[in-house]
């Protein structure tokens, strides 16, 4: 995948982060950052300013959803992945409505994944970048 | 000697039970012989205050009479068979009224049982342990159920994610990510590969029972292109069945019929038939896919090569944890369940799934759902 930006992945348990940072190194990503709860999030957010942030739902203190809304507060047009285990439509649905651009299946297939991201990247990244004059690499 | 039947030697001291009866001679016998038996009793002399005490008491038997000023026992067991359904109390009615007619009457409002006055006090005793003893049994039979449903739920849950990268880490691995491997370190990692990928998929499968168990099964319906679904799992089934030299195709179709499905959920069933399809077929198969519409229901078929159905092993098929004598061709695994979640699915879609055997071979699974109105 052709994508210089940087990701922000955040998940409190660290073999998913371990499994999804390798699994974005795989597909060709240099740039990642990790955060292991929502507050973290926040703060690795505010001081790096990722193109994308990939965010677990389930997680203590602060959950997936309360964490989407602060960053959406911080950044209205911050591009959010969000990491689920089981597809919860209820879950999804309020994610997009807090304004998530898309979901991602932890289990789910390599090529699935990937798709996704580059649709993402796609649809929602690039524009922004080469809004800022960045440009992908 | 006979062995004494399992129920003796359950304990039932302290059970409740309400005894009804607007003769106080008639209540103190009844009562005085039901506390010799160490149960806990409560008296009521109409059916009003039958109706009172059942709601603080909550017992586990009713002992009624039928025959009372104000609301006759019959009717008293009507209003505690629709207050409480089916977590009420079994009714026992003791009266004097024996005609037959007057016994069906009694078994119509919803009582189990039926003794007529003058009693004999050992059969008392005798009917009513039984009733006691059933009901001890279907409570605890419900509780024990719930909570399976939960443990399998909780179990499931926690160890997805583990699973899931446990299975990703080695995919990874085995991709070169971090680094080459040599020729024993794969097969190691392939292995690890393999069977967390086949643990994952029990405990998804244990995760719909328990959900769909649990009454938790709520479909997301929205109009969709049926076609679309079984095309995307023909192309990423082709991948895995490509292992074992078969093929998934596609037959003509007149038309792509919109339904109103959940769409992860059928593609979970469609996942499944065509999974099962290449599992049971031998190597080097033709598995066909086709779309079916009809006037009032669209779906899906899928046609194998594999050894058909046993006529009596068909019944098993649909059931969970029904496994049939047949064999994966592959040693492939199998848990039992598949089918059994497939049919849940496409019931609470208000369809139907069958399987017929091919004159030839193999057989051909169908799904029929009913079409947007």
């Amino acid at each position: 995948m052709n994508f210089s930006g940087s990701i922000l992945l955040v998940d409190d348990e660290a073999h998913i982060r371990k499994f999804i940072s390798l699994l974005l190194r795989h597909l060709g990503m240099r740039n990642i950052f990790e955060a292991k709860n929502g507050v973290e999030a926040l703060e690795v957010f505010q001081r790096e300013r990722p193109d994308l942030v990939m965010l677990d739902v389930n997680m203590p203190v602060l959950d997936g959803i309360q964490t989407l809304r602060e960053l959406k507060r911080i950044d209205p047009d911050c591009v959010v992945i969000m990491l689920t285990s089981l597809v919860n439509r209820q879950t999804i649905d309020e994610a997009s409505a807090y304004g998530a651009a898309n979901y991602i299946r932890k289990d789910a297939p390599f090529e699935e994944i990937g798709r996704t991201l580059s649709e993402t990247i796609e649809e929602f990244v690039e524009p922004r970048r080469s809004d800022k004059g960045g440009g992908a690499g | 000697m006979d062995e004494p039947p399992l129920t003796a030697s359950i304990d039932l001291k302290g059970r409740r039970i309400l005894v009804v009866d607007d003769d106080r001679i008639n209540l103190r016998i009844i009562t005085g012989i039901l506390r010799s038996e160490g149960y806990e009793i409560s008296e009521a002399v109409s059916g009003e205050q039958a109706l009172e005490l059942y709601a603080e008491s909550r017992p586990n038997l009713v002992l009624l009479d039928v025959m009372m000023p104000g609301i006759d026992g019959f009717e008293t067991c009507r209003i505690i068979k629709r207050t409480y359904k089916a977590t009420s109390a079994p009714v026992v009615f003791i009266t004097a009224k024996s005609e037959a007619d007057d016994v069906v009457m009694g078994f119509d409002a919803g009582g189990v049982d039926y003794l007529t006055k003058p009693f004999r006090p050992k059969e008392v005793l005798a009917r009513i342990r039984t009733h006691l003893c059933n009901q001890l049994l279907v409570e605890q039979l419900s509780k024990a159920n719930a909570a399976k449903d939960r443990f399998l739920g909780m179990c499931a849950h926690d160890l997805r994610n583990p699973l899931s990268s446990i299975r990703g880490l080695a995919e990874l691995m085995n991709e070169n990510t971090i680094g080459p491997l040599n020729q024993e370190q794969r097969e190691v990692v392939h292995t690890i590969q393999g069977a967390s990928q086949s643990m994952l998929q029990l405990v998804n499968e244990l995760l719909d029972v328990a959900t769909i168990e649990a009454g938790y099964l709520k479909l997301a319906k929205e109009p969709t292109p049926i076609g679309d679904i079984v095309e995307r799992s023909v192309h990423l089934n082709n991948i895995e069945a490509a292992k074992k030299d078969t093929r998934i195709v596609m037959a003509e179709g007149p038309e792509n019929p919109v339904i109103n499905v959940d769409r992860n959920k059928i593609r979970q069933v469609i996942d499944n038939l065509i999974t099962n399809a290449v599992k049971y077929s031998p190597r080097s198969s033709v598995i066909t896919v086709k779309l079916l519409s009809e006037p009032t229901v669209a779906g899906f078929a899928v046609r194998d090569d594999g050894p058909g159905i046993p006529e009596d092993e068909r019944h098993l098929l649909f059931k969970e944890y029904g496994r049939l004598s047949s064999r994966p061709t592959g040693g492939e695994k199998s848990t039992g369940l598949g089918l059994a979640i497939c049919r849940k699915i496409v019931e609470a879609h208000g369809g139907t799934i069958g399987v017929l055997n091919n004159a030839d071979r193999g057989c051909e699974f169908a799904v029929r759902l009913p079409r947007l109105r």
